[in-house]
């Protein structure tokens, strides 16, 4: 589904939800929805081998770095 | 207790702890009452890899990093800018992360794209510019841009302009410390680490206008004094982060490497060349051709090289390169006399090198990605590499690309500071204990496979 909402919702199971919340308790989460957002980006950024930089991106890096005398 | 790192890259011992120890009253006071030191870098002493070894605590043998650029492997001149997504290692923050430890993260090279964290995190000069998703959240590039709307994640040199580079790299630093000091003063934190690449780029760019002894040495008052501001202004912020740790907090200053005058830049392929390495089809097309631009007869040839402030000699084997000529068992042999023929280099005028060359297993116990076959440090790094060719001599003084007065040495520096303490020594470390230290301020104690231990003293500050 494609949207222009910033934030979506998702369901939990409700002893799932709880045992996150007590879990967070007292630590730098402030909600179950941070604590859930922080876990799945993290598998998703260690699961893919999507490329960092397209070849404009690259082109950009490269040149700067060669200004600077790093390549070549 | 928490820790605040304060990364200057490469912020050399002798200008902060001697040369210009009198501009900066607070870098100084907390060498003073803290625990200082010459911090010995990595091999190579190069920004990428140095932080992430900081960072993991882990050699650059095993994070697969050795430099700004890695080979797409079996190419010969193809190369890859390192990412966030090519460290495979915990770093501080992930680990202190899973204590549920909030960190804020900025500028650690290299951080693009922004992986998440817990807490905030703003990626390094490796960035492309600010258009892209450079912040974790994802949110908190807004906010940076609304209240830093010139934020700069580098400069680019223009050669004849100095004076506004400066200036730039002037504003690129003080505006970065505006935005991690109002980051410290209203987000909630447990550990933070930035790293301003601001020093790095004016000794590069600078170093002439202090320094005597260097070759390229210019007696320029104006430039001078700007150079000395430059440090005074990066004190100063210092100072307003010391106003908002509290006695609970240990301030670590660090750098990834020191610096010192560049004596010149050795064209190694084109010594590669003469010595019959290298084989051309034709002519050089122009002074200052580099790799890409020559009609390379690889064939015939056995070696070729990449410049910077070291160099990373390739050897081209049968069955790994595409055009590979050296059969897999004649290349320990041939790795042995071309280290030979590179350590029989002298310098122009018949002057003995300290040169050093190695392979990297002879560095690191473990060796992931793909390196080059050696590593080799022109008179202990005081020449740099030009990969270019096409010149009348191997020996430039100045550099082949980019403005350079200034090369890297080993030895960066590190002070490790509480306030209400009072130790005042001077103990000499390396770089690989301060992974380790960080965590022991948290009690981690479980080193994740880190080779270095705790800073020496450390439990003074505890």
């Amino acid at each position: 589904m494609v949207t222009d909402k910033k934030y979506t919702t998702v369901s939990l199971p409700t002893p799932l939800f709880e045992k996150i919340q007590e879990k967070i308790k007292g630590t730098g989460f402030t909600s179950v929805s941070d604590y859930v957002t922080f876990v799945l980006r993290e598998i998703l950024t260690h699961g893919t081998d999507q490329e960092a930089f397209n070849a404009e991106d690259e082109k950009k890096v490269k040149d700067r770095l060669r200004s600077l005398g790093y390549l070549d | 207790m928490r820790v605040a790192v304060i990364g200057l890259d490469c912020a050399a011992p002798e200008l902060i702890f001697h040369k210009l120890k009198d501009y900066l009253p607070n870098l100084s006071m907390m060498t003073e009452a803290g625990i200082s030191g010459k911090l010995r870098s990595c091999d190579p002493p190069i920004t990428v890899p140095a932080w992430m070894v900081m960072s993991t605590g882990r050699s650059p043998g095993e994070l697969g990093l050795y430099g700004f650029r890695s080979r797409v492997p079996n190419s010969y001149n193809d190369i890859k800018i390192p990412t966030s997504q090519d460290i495979k290692f915990d770093t501080v923050w992930d680990i202190l992360g899973k204590r549920n430890k909030r960190s804020i993260i900025i500028a650690v090279p290299p951080s693009y794209p922004p992986k998440p964290v817990p807490g905030l995190l703003v990626t390094d000069f490796l960035t492309p510019d600010t258009n892209k998703e450079f912040t974790y959240p994802p949110g908190l590039k807004n906010d940076i841009l609304r209240d830093f709307p010139d934020y700069k994640f580098d400069v680019k040199f223009r050669k004849p302009e100095k004076k506004q580079i400066l200036d730039e790299i002037y504003r690129m630093t003080d505006t970065r410390f505006r935005m991690a000091e109002k980051m410290l003063k209203e987000k909630q934190w447990d550990f933070f680490f930035m790293v301003e690449i601001g020093i790095d780029r004016i000794h590069h760019s600078f170093w002439r206008y202090i320094d005597e002894e260097s070759h390229l040495y210019e007696n320029d008052p104006e430039m001078k004094e700007k150079f000395i501001s430059y440090f005074k202004m990066v004190d100063s912020h210092i100072g307003k982060m010391l106003e908002q740790f509290d006695e609970d907090t240990v301030v670590l200053i660090v750098s990834d490497h020191g610096a010192k005058a560049m004596k010149g830049a050795f064209a190694f392929n084109q010594w590669l060349i003469k010595e019959g390495y290298l084989k051309l089809n034709g002519n050089i097309p122009k002074q200052g051709a580099s790799l890409d631009e020559l009609d390379i007869d690889w064939s015939h040839s056995k070696a070729w090289a990449w410049g910077g402030y070291y160099a990373r000699v390739f050897l081209n084997i049968k069955g790994r390169e595409p055009e590979g000529i050296i059969d897999v068992r004649d290349v320990k042999k041939e790795l042995e006399i071309l280290k030979e023929k590179i350590k029989s280099i002298k310098g122009p005028n018949g002057e003995e090198w300290k040169t050093r060359v190695f392979e990297p297993e002879e560095a690191y116990p473990v060796v992931n990605g793909d390196r080059s076959d050696l590593f080799v440090y022109l008179d202990d790094l005081s020449w740099r590499t030009a990969g270019t060719v096409g010149y009348d001599t191997d020996y430039l003084l100045e550099n082949d690309t980019g403005p350079d007065d200034a090369v890297h040495d080993y030895d960066g520096i590190y002070i490790m500071y509480r306030k209400n303490k009072k130790i005042g020594k001077v103990i000499d470390s390396t770089i690989f204990r301060i992974a380790p230290t960080i965590l022991e301020f948290y009690r981690v104690r479980k080193m994740y496979g880190m080779q270095g231990k705790p800073l020496e003293g450390f439990d003074y500050f505890e």
